[in-house]
């Protein structure tokens, strides 16, 4: 992996991340609403609103508002939220990180699960559990977290009562808590994943077990279970990475529609509910913390497929 | 005493006043316990934690946790004493003084005089800090302190409803050192009067409140601890109550409510409203100018349908005014019913006898207002009038639209008085004149029934603008909604406030069988 690969990356994912911020920008320009009366409320007097749009520059071009708000973002600040009053970054960097729990742990779940599944499912290939395995994932990617949200509530809490409905309480407060609480949102977020994963993990390996230089390690006495998981596993891992940076992409979407369900403050009820209030300074901050976040985990994907293929190095 | 319909109006408003402050006593009521946390659900963030600036519910419940007035709204719409024990006003109601409760102490135990209720009422009606009360206070002109514990309202015309005005959500008494010094500090923190001093605040997810133990009320609050919990999705809100997560939910849809209703420790609320979403017309606006062609359109409306619809089950009909028995000084007008005959004949009158066409705006948010412009859709086609609805977002609905469209659909919170919700909408010097309806008649009306304190010609004052609305039509008011909630039946001393805004936590509390005790 050379230097001039990484630098290439890099400046790929900023040129990635300033697209994003202009397409953001102007989104939120056409978007039909007065920021001021937004921010003043119906009760501002003309007088007030005129005030304060000369305050925030929003009578300036829009490109100069841009190079405001760009170099604002350069420097770490967001700005001023229109329905707080409050700076934008701290409140959104601390969403963030309740959405960060959900997604690592998503994530951690799915890894454990999905990849044994799709193990057992190439290594029993045609018989039950991977019939099972395959009816699982099929189910798992046919339904939306929005009817698997719902689903869980009503069972799981509703009528059996073993988890609590919804709430987030931060697990630094209280561990047990915390933990109960997040048990279903995380299954819920995992679950598209694990049925992706695996599948991706079973069809990979199964192709992998039949090249030649897998039937070589057997023919050389190599213990089956070495050849697995030595020369079988390790590359049918590869193109799962992929797979599972695309899906971070997916979990910042899911995480909107569970974190709306399950109550819980990430950054993505932070956005829908500042779309709702038309509150664009967290509008656009929050698209651009999504957008480098999806960013970031690919640039990092790319790494690793270069770091574990050594054949990979592009140039 | 000659028996004449003035009188008989009179004591039949005194009756129903007297029914309302005292309702309910008659049951035997059992002795209010201390302490245990409540925990609340609310719907929306509570975005903003500076008093004067609150514009939702949860933010107003928050307010007036942490924060009193000088007055509050009592269920029965009267108001009641909070920071102020007493008031009186001058002989035309335009100078007002009202006697402020001594020894009052902030949560950070510097005292609260009259200087500091002055401070706070120059701040609500500063134009640059743009306070929603600022319209809703009544038509304060002066405000000075005459001693420590007396303060006086000087008024640029009488109003007969200033210590209701003054019990206005965002009516809130802060320190005068705070106005000075570090006015935006209330954004983040809070130093009020009220029964709770803050303890933790995350606009998103849960607002946490504690016992004031210097509260001017030795007696209450009777919680140790009020927790407010966000939560966006009613389904989560339900969910949460039935497993004994939450003890009440402030707000609630028809829906939900059914669900939780005879549920097994879960008791449903529900009080008449003023709420109403209603059909606007921009009376200086063409085929809208002709009050024919409005009344029309009125009577094509069959508001039991509307009630069924719109509220499902859960309201009452509206007659084209926005007053209805939950406002005090009410008397009912002949209900409008679905004419379609009469409708045709007012359009053929007006010079339309083959109907018009006309698009009618509504915001998405809430839905209902989608639900009202679609029924009144379907309703008016038998009278030969084609509607075609048009629906936008809300902030898009709020910059283009609102107060200046032609046809569009609003909707309302019940305000604390009549004149409130008149002086609102309605009257040609309205906040949000939303009909551009101005009619000098009617605003005389309103004017004298704010200038005195006679409940008799008051009422009579209002039949009298109701009539004159129901016969104009500014705009179509055809339903009110219900507001509903539910509680634990562990949680006691609360019902829900026909407002929707006021709560009053002060008197709730837990009894022993709420987890949160003990």
């Amino acid at each position: 992996m050379s230097a001039s690969y990484i630098l290439k990356r890099v400046a790929l994912t900023f040129y990635t991340l300033f697209v994003v911020s202009v397409l953001v920008f102007g989104i939120t320009q056409i978007l039909p609403a007065d920021a001021a009366v937004m921010m003043l409320g119906e009760n501002a007097t003309p007088e007030a609103l005129e005030a304060l749009r000369q305050q925030m520059g929003l009578n300036d071009p829009v490109w100069l508002q841009y190079l405001h708000w760009a170099g604002g973002v350069i420097r770490w600040d967001f700005g001023i939220s229109m329905r707080t009053g409050q700076p934008v970054g701290p409140a959104l960097f601390s969403a963030l990180g309740t959405s960060l729990t959900l997604a690592v742990l998503a994530l951690a779940l799915m890894l454990v699960l999905a990849v044994p599944m799709g193990i057992i499912a190439a290594v029993r290939r045609g018989k039950l559990a991977d019939l099972a395995v395959g009816f699982l994932s099929y189910v798992g990617v046919s339904l939306p977290e929005f009817v698997t949200a719902t689903l869980a509530v009503l069972l799981i809490a509703d009528f059996w009562g073993w988890l609590p409905p919804a709430g987030y309480i931060p697990l630094t407060q209280d561990f047990v808590g915390g933990i109960e609480r997040l048990i279903l949102p995380v299954t819920v977020v995992s679950v598209m994943m694990i049925a992706h994963v695996s599948r991706m993990v079973r069809s990979e390996l199964v192709d992998v077990m039949h090249t030649d230089y897998v039937r070589a390690a057997r023919l050389k006495g190599l213990h089956p279970r070495r050849v697995l998981f030595r020369h079988g596993l390790r590359n049918a891992l590869l193109p799962t990475i992929t797979i599972v940076a695309l899906d971070v992409g997916y979990l910042l979407g899911g995480v909107i529609v569970v974190e709306e369900i399950f109550s819980i403050p990430g950054i993505g009820r932070s956005l829908m509910s500042a779309i709702q209030a038309r509150d664009l300074p967290v509008i656009q901050a929050g698209v651009m913390i999504m957008a480098a976040t999806y960013s970031i985990v690919n640039f990092a994907a790319d790494l690793m497929y270069a770091w574990l293929d050594k054949r990979i190095q592009y140039d | 005493m000659p028996f004449n319909r003035r009188a008989f109006l009179g004591s039949t408003v005194a009756a129903t006043a007297l029914a309302a402050v005292f309702p309910r006593v008659s049951l035997a009521q059992p002795t209010p316990e201390a302490g245990g946390t409540l925990r609340v659900a609310v719907d929306q963030a509570v975005s903003v934690l500076h008093p004067l600036l609150t514009r939702v519910n949860p933010e107003y419940l928050t307010a007036e946790l942490l924060y009193s007035g000088l007055t509050r709204l009592g269920r029965d719409m009267l108001a009641e004493p909070d920071l102020a024990l007493s008031w009186e006003g001058n002989e035309d109601l335009s100078v007002w003084t009202f006697n402020i409760r001594p020894d009052v102490t902030f949560h950070d135990g510097t005292p609260c005089t009259a200087d500091d209720v002055v401070a706070s009422f120059q701040a609500i009606l500063n134009p640059d800090l743009s306070s929603p009360a600022r319209n809703n206070v009544g038509p304060i002109d002066k405000v000075e302190a005459v001693d420590a514990t007396t303060v006086r309202f000087t008024l640029t015309s009488p109003y007969a409803d200033l210590p209701v005005a003054l019990a206005y959500n965002n009516a809130r008494i802060i320190p005068a050192s705070v106005i000075a010094g570090d006015f935006d500090s209330l954004r983040s923190t809070a130093n009020g009067t009220g029964p709770f001093r803050l303890v933790s605040y995350e606009p998103d997810r849960m607002v946490v409140v504690e016992k004031n133990p210097d509260y001017y009320d030795p007696a209450r609050p009777y919680l140790d601890r009020v927790e407010l919990h966000v939560f966006p999705d009613f389904g989560a809100q339900v969910s949460s109550l039935m497993a004994g997560d939450i003890d009440m939910i402030s707000t609630l849809g028809p829906n939900d409510f059914l669900r939780l209703d005879g549920q097994d420790g879960i008791d449903v609320l529900r009080s008449e409203s003023g709420q109403f979403c209603n059909v606007n017309f921009g009376t200086d606006i063409a085929p809208f100018d002709d009050p024919r062609v409005r009344r029309a359109l009125a009577l094509t409306v069959d508001r039991d349908a509307m009630v069924d619809f719109m509220t499902e089950g859960f309201g009452t009909k509206g007659n084209d005014t926005p007053l209805n028995s939950s406002y005090p000084f009410f008397k009912p007008l002949t209900q409008r019913e679905q004419n379609i005959a009469e409708a045709k004949a007012l359009l053929a009158e007006a010079g339309l006898p083959d109907g018009f066409e006309a698009e009618l705006v509504a915001s998405d948010r809430p839905a209902i207002r989608t639900q009202l412009a679609v029924a009144l859709r379907e309703m008016a086609k038998e009278a030969g009038i084609t509607i075609n609805v048009i629906t936008m977002p809300h902030a898009t609905y709020l910059d283009q639209v609102w107060t200046k469209g032609a046809f569009y659909v609003g909707f309302y919170n019940m305000q604390p008085t009549p004149d409130g919700i008149l002086k609102l909408l309605f009257t040609s010097d309205a906040a949000w004149n939303e009909t551009r309806w101005n009619n000098s008649d009617f605003d005389a009306l309103v004017n004298r029934a704010r200038s005195t304190l006679d409940t008799a010609e008051r009422t009579d004052l209002y039949t009298q603008a109701q009539a004159m609305m129901n016969d104009e039509v500014p705009s179509i008011i055809p339903a009110f909604f219900d507001v509903l909630g539910a509680k634990r039946t562990w949680m006691q001393g609360y019902d829900i406030h026909p407002r929707a805004s006021v709560f009053r936590l002060d008197h709730a509390w837990l009894d022993a069988s709420a987890p949160t005790k003990g």
